[in-house]
C-alpha cells in the first residue's frame, strides 16, 4: 500500500523527528530534576533567615562567591549569571513540558471529564501540577527577572524588596506553586526512569516535603515581611 | 442484503477456529472468520492447566509416547472415541506445542537440577536431567500415565490463544466481530456458507463460501451451573442440526468437571490436582484413596465426579446455603507454588470466595464443564451428510474424547485438530468449485429475516430469559451426573414443551438493532434443540459409558452399545431429534475394550473383542521382536494424515539413547 | 435481610435517532455472593431486556466486562456488590473506545488496531526449529518473566484509566507498551532494539507517557506497568544515545 511520503529528516540533515521525542523527555527529566533540587537547596538558604540577619548575611555572602572575592562580599554579578542559567532552564523545562499540556479545548475536555469520571489520586496531584506549572510560566520569570535586574541579596534589601515593592505578592502565590510542582515533580521522576519504585514512601514523602516546604517558605516570607516592615525607605544595606 | 464471498469461511474464533483459518490463510486463500466477541476473548482463554503432548521431556514423562498417550486417551473416553482420531492426534501433538513455541507461547521449561513436587500428599525430590534444561516441561493431569501436560503457569489457554490470534494478525486474517450466525446456506448436500446477523446493527449478512468450519465450542450454558463461558451455547451444534442433515454425535456424553468452587461454578484447573492437591470431605478426610486406590484424585474426571457426588451422598458433604460441596485443598503445595503456577486459581478464590487458596481449603462440586459431543465429522473434519461443512474442537464430534475426555486433551484438540483439519480445509478449497444459485441464498435469508419479523410483531407470549432458565433447571436436575430412566424422560417431556413455547416468543424490546432480547429469543430455541438430543440421546442409551452414568443401567455395554449416538432434526416442525447410531467396529480398533484402569470394571463385553485381541496377537507375533513400535502401530491400525504432519517426533531420550545430546 | 441495591446505570443508544446520554436508576435486592455480572443479568432478564453489557467467561479471565463502578475501571464480573458499603452502585461505560451502547464498548477492535499498528507478535528468528525436531530451549526464568508479562487481558483498563490517552487519541497506551516490553524481552524475537524505538520511542509512545500510573492502580491482573514502562523509556533513550554516536 502507498503511504504519504514527506521529506525531511535524514534528508534535510537534522536528527529524525521522532528522535526528538525522546530528546525533548531527557531534557525534561534532567531540567526538572536541576529545577527541583536547586529549589530545595534555595529555601533552605533564604530560610536562613530566621537564623538571624547575620546568618544570612552569611550565607549570601558565601553564596555570591564571598570566598573569591578580597573583601569577602562576593559579587552580585555571580547572582546575575546564576539567574540568567537557572532562567534557561527553566526556558528548556518549560518548552518540554509544554508537550503535556492540553492545548487544545477537546484535551482539556477530556481531562475533566476524566478526572469526574475516574477517581485516581495520581492523576490528581499530576493535575495541580500542571496547573502550579502553568501559574509558573508567569511567576518564574517574575522573579528571574528581577534577580536579573536587581540582583542584591541581603537582610535588608531582600527584605525591603517584600514588604516596600510588594513582592511579597508574588512570592505568596509562588511559594506554593513551585514547591507542589517541585515535589510531585522530582516524585514522578523517580517513578518515570525508574530510580525508586516504592511508590508510597515516595508519594508520603513528597507530601511531608511539600508540608514542610510550604511552612519553612511562609516562615521565611513572613520574617521578610517583620524586617521589611521596620525599614525606612531609602533602605541602607545590613552590615553585621 | 450484503452478500460477502470468501474461499474458506470459519465460524466462532477461538483457538481451533483460528487455528484453521491460518492454515486456509497460509496456502493463501482467502480466509475470513466470524466471531460473536474479539477473538482474544474466546473461551479457549480459559483453559488452565495445559495440553498434552508426549514430549518427554519431564524426568516424570520419561519414555512417554505418542502410543501411551493414545492408549490413556483411549481408555479415558471409555473406548467410545474413534481410535483413528485418536492416534492422529496423539501424533500431531508434540508438534501443535512445538509450533506454538515458534509462535510465541512461554511455555513453562526444565530447570535441570532437583525440583521438590507434590505427589500423593508427600513432598518429593526429582531430579532433572541437564539434557532437559530449557525443554519444555510438563506436569500430572488426571488418566494419564506420564507427565504429559504441556503448561504456562496456569495460563495456558491465554497464552495459546493470544499466540494463535497474533499469528491471525500477522497474516492479516480478517475477523468480523459481534456476529452470530443463524443459518447454513445449503441444499440438502453442499453447504454454501451462513446467515449472519450483525449483533450491533442487527443486519442480515449472507457470508458464502467454497468452504465453512464451524468452530462455535461447547453447549455448556443449556446448563444454569456451567464452567463455560456464557457465551458457550450451542447454537453451532444448532446450525448443523437446523439443516435437518448433517448429524450430531454423542450429544448425551456431557463432562462434568470434578472441581468448580460453589456457588458460582468457575473452575479451578485440574492442575491443582495434578500438582499434588487433594479433595477432603466435611470432616477433613481424603476420601479419593478409599475409592480409587490407585489413581486416587488423578482418575479420569468422570469417575472423580462420580465418586464426589457418592461421597456426598452418603452424607460427607459439607453443608452451605448453596447445597453440600466438598474441599479441595491446595495449602500442601505451599505459598510460593500457588502463587506462581496456579496463580489464576488464587485469584479466582479472592474475587469470587474471599478466601486465599495458600491457607484455606476451596470449596467445590463437579459442574458441567465439556461437550465431548458436537457436529459429527470424519477424520478429515467434514461432515459426512453435508459437502463443505467442516467442524473443528469442542463444536465438534471429531471423536477423539468418545464419552470422556482427559483433562489436557481439548486445548489440544483445539490446535492439533486445527492444524489437521485446516489442512483438509485447504485442501478442500483448492479442489472444489463453488456453483450457487443466490435464490438459495434469499431463501434462507429471508427465513431468517420472517423468524425476526414475527419475533418482532408478536404483541403477547413467552419470555425468553424465563424459557432459558427453565431449560437450564430441568438439565440440571435431570440430565446430570447421574441420569435414570424416569427423570430423563421427565427432562425430554420438559423440554419438549418448552420447545413447543419458545415458538410463541414475546419481545418487550422491539429495537432490530443491538437488541440483547431478540438475540436471546434467536438463540434459546436453537439451544431448546441441541438441550433435547442430549436429553433424549441419555435416554436413549441404556449402558453407563464414561460421563454417561446410569444409575439404573450402571454397566458399560460394549455388547448393545459399543456406537457412537448420531441426532439429526429432518422435520423442523417435530419436537424431538431423530436418533441413530453408528456402530463402533471392534476389528478394527488397535486397542480393543478392556478396563480403563480405575472406575468401575463391570463392562459387558462385546463378541468381537476377543476375537480382536487374538488378531492383535498373530499380527505382532508375524512382524516379530524386531519391529518397530511404529511398524507394529501401522499393521495394527493405519491412519493417514497430511503429507507434512507425518514425519515421527524427535524426543529427548531416543537423542539420549543414541548418544547425540549430552 | 438482605439489602435493596440502587443500580445508577449509564444508558444510551447511538443509533436509535434522537436517543440521548442519561443515567437511570434500578432497584434489586442483593443476594450473597452477589457481583455486578449477576446483577446486571438480573436487571436485563426482570426488567430491563434492552440493556446492553458485555460478559463472556465471567470469572475474571477474558477481560470483556471492563466498566467504571463507582468511579474506578475494573472487571465487572469479579466485583462482588458486598464491597460497596453505600447501597448505591454507580455504572459508567468504559470510557476512551466506541461505545456500542450503555456499558457495552468496542474493545476489540481499538485492540486489533492496536495490534497491527504496533506488530505485536513474534517476529521469530530466522533459524527455527522445525515442528518435528526437538524445541529450542530457553531458559526457565526467562520463560516465567515472558508469562508474567503476557497475563494482559486486554481488557482495556488502563487506556480508560489513562488521562495521557484519554486526551491523546493516538497515544499507544499501557498496553500497547507493555505488549512491546513483551517481546523485546523475547529471546525468540527477531526485532533489534531500534526497530522497537520506531514504533515507540515517540511522543506517541514511551515519551509520551506521563506517568500518571492509572495503568498501574487499576490493572486487574497487576501488570507491573510502572517498572516495564521504566524500563524501556530508559533502554529507548539509551538506544537515542547509541545511535547519535553513529
Amino acid at each position: 500500500m502507498l503511504t504519504k511520503y514527506r521529506i525531511g529528516e535524514g534528508w534535510l540533515g537534522y536528527p529524525q523527528s521522532h528522535r526528538w521525542s525522546a530528546i525533548a523527555d531527557v531534557l525534561q527529566s534532567g531540567s526538572g530534576l536541576i529545577l527541583g533540587l536547586f529549589l530545595l537547596a534555595h529555601l533552605h538558604f533564604e530560610s536562613s533567615i530566621l537564623l538571624g540577619k547575620a546568618a544570612f548575611y552569611r550565607v549570601a555572602n558565601v553564596l555570591e562567591g564571598g570566598w573569591f572575592t578580597s573583601s569577602g562580599h562576593g559579587s552580585s554579578l555571580l547572582t546575575q549569571t546564576f539567574s540568567v542559567f537557572m532562567l534557561l532552564v527553566v526556558m528548556v523545562h518549560a518548552a518540554t513540558a509544554l508537550r503535556r499540556f492540553p492545548a487544545q479545548r477537546r484535551q482539556w475536555q477530556a481531562l475533566r471529564n476524566h478526572n469526574l469520571l475516574i477517581n485516581h489520586q495520581d492523576t490528581r496531584l499530576w493535575f495541580w501540577q500542571m496547573v502550579t506549572g502553568f501559574l509558573m510560566f508567569f511567576l518564574v520569570p517574575m522573579h528571574l527577572v528581577t534577580m536579573i535586574t536587581n540582583p542584591e541579596i541581603g537582610p535588608h534589601l531582600s527584605a525591603a524588596r517584600v514588604w516596600h515593592d510588594n513582592y511579597w505578592l508574588v512570592y505568596i502565590l509562588l511559594l506554593p506553586a513551585v514547591v507542589i510542582h517541585a515535589m510531585l515533580g522530582l516524585y514522578r521522576l523517580a517513578l518515570k526512569w525508574g530510580v525508586n519504585f516504592h511508590r508510597d514512601g515516595l508519594r508520603l514523602l513528597a507530601k511531608i516535603l511539600i508540608g514542610y516546604l510550604l511552612v519553612l517558605g511562609l516562615c521565611s516570607l513572613t520574617a521578610y515581611l517583620l524586617i521589611g516592615s521596620g525599614l525606612t525607605t531609602p533602605v541602607t544595606p545590613f552590615i553585621p | 442484503m450484503k452478500l460477502i464471498y470468501t474461499d474458506a469461511l470459519v465460524v466462532g474464533a477461538g483457538l481451533a477456529g483460528l487455528r484453521v483459518a491460518i492454515e486456509a490463510k497460509q496456502r493463501g486463500l482467502d480466509t475470513l472468520v466470524l466471531s460473536l466477541i474479539p477473538p482474544k476473548r474466546s473461551h479457549s482463554a480459559a483453559a488452565q492447566g495445559g495440553m498434552q503432548a508426549s514430549l518427554g521431556n519431564t524426568v516424570k514423562g520419561d519414555g512417554d509416547n505418542e502410543d501411551i498417550h493414545f492408549q490413556d486417551t483411549v481408555k479415558g473416553s471409555d473406548w467410545g472415541c474413534d481410535q483413528i482420531v485418536a492416534r492422529m492426534f496423539a501424533h500431531c501433538a508434540p508438534k501443535a506445542v512445538r509450533q506454538m513455541a515458534n509462535w510465541g507461547v512461554p511455555w513453562t521449561r526444565v530447570t535441570a537440577g532437583p525440583r521438590q513436587v507434590v505427589v500423593n500428599a508427600e513432598r518429593v525430590t526429582l531430579e532433572e536431567a541437564q539434557a532437559a534444561h530449557g525443554l519444555i516441561n510438563a506436569r500430572d493431569f488426571g488418566g494419564t500415565k506420564k507427565w504429559r501436560t504441556c503448561y504456562t503457569a496456569d495460563g495456558t489457554g491465554h497464552s495459546l490463544l493470544y499466540a494463535v490470534d497474533n499469528k491471525a494478525i500477522s497474516l492479516d486474517v480478517p475477523v468480523h466481530e459481534r456476529i452470530e450466525a443463524l443459518k447454513i446456506i445449503h441444499d440438502g448436500k453442499r453447504c454454501y456458507g451462513v446467515i449472519a446477523r450483525c449483533l450491533i446493527t442487527g443486519e442480515l449478512r449472507a457470508y458464502i463460501a467454497k468452504c465453512t468450519t464451524i468452530a462455535t465450542g461447547g453447549y455448556g450454558r443449556i446448563y444454569e451451573v456451567s464452567t463455560n463461558a456464557v457465551i458457550c451455547e450451542g447454537i453451532g451444534q444448532a446450525l448443523a442440526l437446523e439443516t435437518g442433515v448433517a448429524t450430531l454425535g454423542n450429544m448425551e456424553a456431557v463432562q462434568f468437571h470434578p472441581t468448580a468452587i460453589v456457588p458460582v461454578g468457575i473452575l479451578t484447573t485440574e492442575g491443582c490436582r495434578g500438582d499434588g492437591g487433594i479433595l477432603r470431605d466435611k470432616n477433613g478426610h481424603r476420601f479419593m484413596p478409599d475409592y480409587e486406590p490407585e489413581k486416587k484424585e488423578l482418575a479420569s474426571r468422570d469417575v472423580v465426579s462420580r465418586r464426589m457426588t457418592e461421597h456426598m451422598r452418603k452424607g460427607f458433604g459439607v453443608d452451605s446455603p448453596y447445597g453440600p460441596h466438598l474441599w479441595l485443598d491446595i495449602t500442601l503445595l505451599g505459598r510460593k507454588h500457588v502463587e506462581t503456577n496456579l496463580r489464576e486459581v488464587k485469584e479466582i478464590c479472592e474475587n469470587f470466595l474471599g478466601i486465599d487458596p495458600a491457607d484455606a481449603w476451596i470449596p467445590v462440586r463437579p459442574t458441567q464443564h465439556y461437550s465431548m459431543g458436537g457436529i459429527r465429522t470424519k477424520p478429515s473434519g467434514e461432515s459426512p451428510q453435508l459437502k463443505g461443512l467442516f467442524s473443528v474442537g469442542e463444536a465438534a464430534c471429531w471423536d477423539m474424547h468418545g464419552f470422556n475426555r482427559l483433562g489436557g486433551n481439548s486445548l489440544a484438540e483445539t490446535v492439533v485438530g486445527g492444524m489437521i483439519i485446516g489442512s483438509y480445509v485447504a485442501d478442500f478449497c483448492e479442489q472444489e468449485e463453488l456453483q450457487l444459485d443466490t435464490r438459495l441464498v434469499e431463501q434462507f435469508a429471508s427465513e431468517l429475516q420472517q423468524e425476526i419479523d414475527t419475533l418482532l410483531a408478536t404483541n403477547e407470549g413467552e419470555d425468553a430469559f424465563e424459557l432459558k432458565l427453565q431449560m437450564q433447571r430441568t438439565m440440571m436436575d435431570y440430565v446430570g451426573i447421574f441420569r435414570n430412566g424416569p427423570e430423563l424422560q421427565k427432562a425430554v417431556d420438559e423440554l419438549k414443551s418448552l420447545l413447543e413455547r419458545s415458538r410463541h416468543i414475546h419481545l418487550k424490546c422491539k429495537k432490530r438493532h443491538a437488541n440483547p432480547e431478540l438475540a436471546e429469543a434467536l438463540r434459546v430455541r436453537r439451544m431448546l434443540k441441541v438441550a433435547l438430543t442430549v436429553a433424549c440421546g441419555a435416554l436413549a442409551r441404556t449402558e453407563s459409558r464414561g460421563a454417561h452414568a446410569r444409575e439404573d443401567y450402571p454397566q458399560r455395554n460394549d455388547k448393545d452399545w459399543l456406537c457412537r449416538t448420531l441426532s439429526s432434526w429432518p422435520d423442523a416442525n417435530a419436537l424431538e431429534p431423530s436418533l441413530s447410531y453408528e456402530a463402533l467396529d471392534v476389528m478394527q480398533m488397535e486397542l480393543p475394550p478392556g478396563y480403563r484402569g480405575y472406575g468401575a470394571d463391570n463392562a459387558i463385553a462385546h463378541p468381537d473383542t476377543a476375537k480382536r485381541q487374538q488378531q492383535i496377537a498373530e499380527i505382532l507375533q508375524q512382524l516379530g521382536d524386531d519391529a518397530s513400535r511404529q511398524q507394529k502401530q501401522q499393521a495394527l491400525m493405519p491412519f493417514e494424515l497430511p503429507e507434512h504432519l507425518q514425519p515421527q517426533n524427535q524426543r529427548l531420550h531416543e537423542l539420549l539413547a543414541r548418544g547425540e545430546k549430552s | 435481610m438482605s439489602r435493596s441495591l440502587t443500580f445508577r446505570i449509564f444508558r444510551y443508544d447511538p443509533q436509535l435517532p434522537g436517543d440521548a446520554p442519561k443515567m437511570v436508576d434500578y432497584q434489586l435486592d442483593e443476594t450473597p455472593g452477589m457481583t455486578v455480572f449477576i446483577a446486571l443479568n438480573r436487571l436485563r432478564a426482570e426488567q430491563d431486556p434492552s440493556l446492553q453489557f458485555d460478559f463472556v467467561c465471567r470469572a475474571g479471565i477474558c477481560g470483556s466486562c471492563a466498566m467504571v463502578i463507582n468511579g474506578l475501571p475494573t472487571l465487572a464480573c469479579r466485583t462482588l456488590t458486598a464491597k460497596y458499603s453505600d447501597a448505591v452502585i454507580t455504572l459508567m461505560p468504559l470510557p476512551g473506545f466506541e461505545l456500542i451502547g450503555d456499558l457495552s464498548v468496542n474493545t476489540g477492535k481499538f485492540m486489533r488496531e492496536l495490534a497491527e499498528r504496533l506488530k505485536l507478535w513474534l517476529h521469530p528468528k530466522a533459524q527455527q526449529a522445525d515442528i518435528h525436531h526437538l524445541e529450542q530451549p530457553m531458559e526457565p526464568e526467562e520463560a516465567a518473566k515472558l508469562y508474567e508479562l503476557e497475563r494482559c487481558v486486554e481488557c482495556g483498563v488502563c487506556v480508560s484509566a489513562c488521562a495521557t490517552a484519554q486526551m491523546r487519541d493516538t497515544f499507544v497506551g499501557a498496553v500497547g507498551m507493555m505488549k512491546i516490553a513483551r517481546f523485546e524481552l523475547d529471546s525468540r524475537d527477531a526485532r533489534t532494539a531500534d526497530d522497537f524505538y520506531h514504533v515507540i520511542g515517540t511522543q506517541d509512545g514511551v515519551f509520551g507517557c506521563m506517568t500518571l500510573l492509572g495503568c498501574q492502580d487499576n490493572c486487574p491482573k497487576d501488570l507491573p506497568h510502572m517498572q516495564q514502562i521504566a524500563y524501556l523509556r530508559r533502554k529507548m533513550a539509551g538506544t537515542l544515545i547509541a545511535s547519535s554516536k553513529v
